[in-house]
């Protein structure tokens, strides 16, 4: 398979709301879908410094149709982005939407047809539009917005048969890897504690972020002096032993836009573009793994696929986000990326390495956990965090070296794996 | 009416059946069946009926209330990842099995386990489930 772009296409401009509660977080409180992301992608006309008619398509993705209750996502947000009788379409890679919309417009203007394309993913996860009101909302049990979201998975078999994410996504996983590297279950959760703690730092530092509490500070509002035993009270129970429900994704509304252009669509004083230097993408269903349930070949094809279209090796890489929905099966995709060290994330984590100043930055806007999962839109969040870190503008949680080349990967519910590869100009 | 794999898979089970399809150009077991052969997406399959024996390699725990309410009465549950002795990978109840964390990590020392293949019926479908043995 040829995979090359014949042309390079660039992220012009970013834009992303606050991940939360549309029916409580301040930054969004009372907001439509459709307003959020008309938010979203103001934000990424604003960064690109451009203009919505200077756009020639808009790829729109949303997941969960019953909380959205806009199944034709893209002819009704065309109007709230500006791209009325553009070119566009409705796109659902689950988790990964927002990285296949970049992957479909950079080939769109790889080819020649477009020069300017607008990406955008929304989602609420927390709550459905009340009696089919246009503005009114009422939140959703937890395993309400789980059934719908595992309708992305088997469902001719696993989901019949109870399939459960949590055993298959983190429990499993967690036993794989402390058996495969001698790691006993006392210091995996030690590890996981720093990783949690590594990600809620991250989070307090982001103002879009769901969770901007650190866990310390969590710790003590619960009357604990010591955060590792607020960690293992009955405030964190395992979800799917021995993996505790602050390892796993925090839900939430939001949405991210993102704009590629040709380089001859470039004007000379737009913010420094960022390159889309390649990717990989490989898809596949339940069971995710065989023996070895650490390792996910469908992302050992991706990763492969991606290096190989951008031309770079693992060592090149200076900022990772992995999908992080599960944080020990996060270890190990980055572990198979061959950024972290085989057997050795967890000792990283537990030393501060994967934190914005450590020799390993990972996932600075909080991750899955700490930033909030809003389906469709996270990938687009996850690539405005990169664009963000590599033009040096991330404040606090900057990476003191802003990094040149960073690596975006996402699990779509499942799976659709995604490796995007970035570079600063 | 045409024949539907997924229905005559839960047929199968129904009567105690684990029905699979092998490939014939290429010996890989497709379980449970799809249309295709999942390795190599060539259609010239025949029907194999599975052993049910196999080794449970991990075990862990459903959330409760579970999303799916076939399975109101039975979560949280234990669930495990079973290598069949065909070399096939399923995952499925692990019956009978407390969710504690103490009988969990009792499990994780003594896996892998033996299992056999129980057909539980949740709600009328009959589903694949595992006994230790």
């Amino acid at each position: 398979m040829v995979s090359r772009l014949k042309e390079p296409v660039f992220i012009l401009g970013v834009g992303c709301t606050r991940f939360g509660n549309l029916l409580e977080t301040p930054e969004i409180k009372g907001l439509t879908l459709q307003e959020l992301a008309a938010r979203a992608a103001a934000e990424a006309f604003a960064d690109a410094g451009i203009e919505p008619n200077e756009i020639d398509a808009v790829i729109v993705g949303n997941v969960t149709m019953q909380t959205s209750n806009m199944p034709a996502t893209y002819s009704q947000i065309a109007k709230w982005v500006g791209a009325q009788f553009k070119a566009g379409v409705h796109i659902d890679g689950a988790c990964s939407t927002t990285n296949i919309g970049v992957t479909l417009g950079a080939m769109g203007i790889a080819s020649g047809v477009y020069r300017k394309v607008l990406i955008v993913g929304l989602e609420s996860t927390l709550s459905q539009p009340k009696k089919f009101s246009p503005y009114e909302r009422v939140s959703i049990p937890t395993e309400e917005m789980w059934l719908w979201t595992d309708a992305c998975v088997n469902q001719a078999y696993s989901v019949p048969q109870g399939y459960d994410i949590f055993p298959t996504y983190n429990g499993f996983i967690a036993q794989a890897y402390c058996r495969k590297h001698g790691v006993s279950i006392e210091d995996f959760d030690k590890g996981m504690f720093e990783l949690c703690r590594t990600r809620r730092l991250h989070g307090s530092m982001n103002k879009k972020a769901i969770l901007q509490q650190t866990l310390d500070d969590e710790a003590a509002g619960y009357g604990f002096s010591d955060p590792f035993e607020f960690w293992v009270s009955a405030y964190n129970p395992f979800l799917a032993w021995p993996s505790r429900l602050r390892s796993v994704v925090t839900a939430a509304d939001g949405a991210s836009a993102v704009i590629l252009s040709s380089a001859d669509g470039i004007d000379p004083n737009a913010p420094m573009p960022v390159e889309v230097k390649g990717w990989g993408v490989t898809v596949s269903d339940l069971p995710w793994y065989g023996d070895d349930p650490t390792y996910m070949a469908y992302d050992r094809i991706s990763f492969d696929k991606a290096y190989a279209m951008s031309g770079i090796q693992p060592a090149d890489i200076d900022y990772l986000h992995v999908h992080d929905c599960s944080h020990i099966s996060s270890i190990c995709t980055a572990e198979l990326s061959g950024y972290l060290p085989e057997g050795r994330g967890l000792t990283l984590a537990r030393d501060g390495s994967l934190r914005f100043d450590g020799s390993r930055p990972m996932s600075t806007h909080g991750g899955r956990h700490a930033f909030g999962h809003a389906w469709a839109a996270s990938a687009g969040a996850d690539t405005y965090e990169a664009v963000k870190q590599i033009r040096g503008l991330c404040g606090d949680r900057q990476i003191p070296k802003a990094p040149h080349t960073a690596v975006v990967h996402t699990h779509g519910y499942a799976m659709v794996s995604t490796v995007m590869v970035y570079e600063g100009r | 009416m045409n024949e539907s794999i997924i229905r005559t898979y839960y047929e199968n089970l129904a009567a105690g059946l684990l029905v699979g399809k092998k490939c014939r150009a290429c010996d890989c077991i497709t379980f449970p069946p799809t249309a295709l052969c999942e390795k190599c997406g060539k259609p010239d399959l025949e029907d194999v009926t599975l052993s049910g024996e196999g080794e449970v390699l991990f075990i862990s725990h459903s959330m409760a209330p579970p999303p799916n309410p076939r399975f109101n009465d039975l979560a949280p549950y234990a669930y495990g990842h079973v290598r069949l002795a065909e070399g096939v990978f399923v995952q499925g109840i692990v019956a009978d099995v407390g969710v504690e964390p103490v009988e969990m990590a009792a499990l994780y020392e003594r896996c892998p386990l033996p299992v056999r293949a129980r057909i539980l019926t949740v709600e009328d479908l009959p589903i694949l489930a595992f006994d230790l043995v």
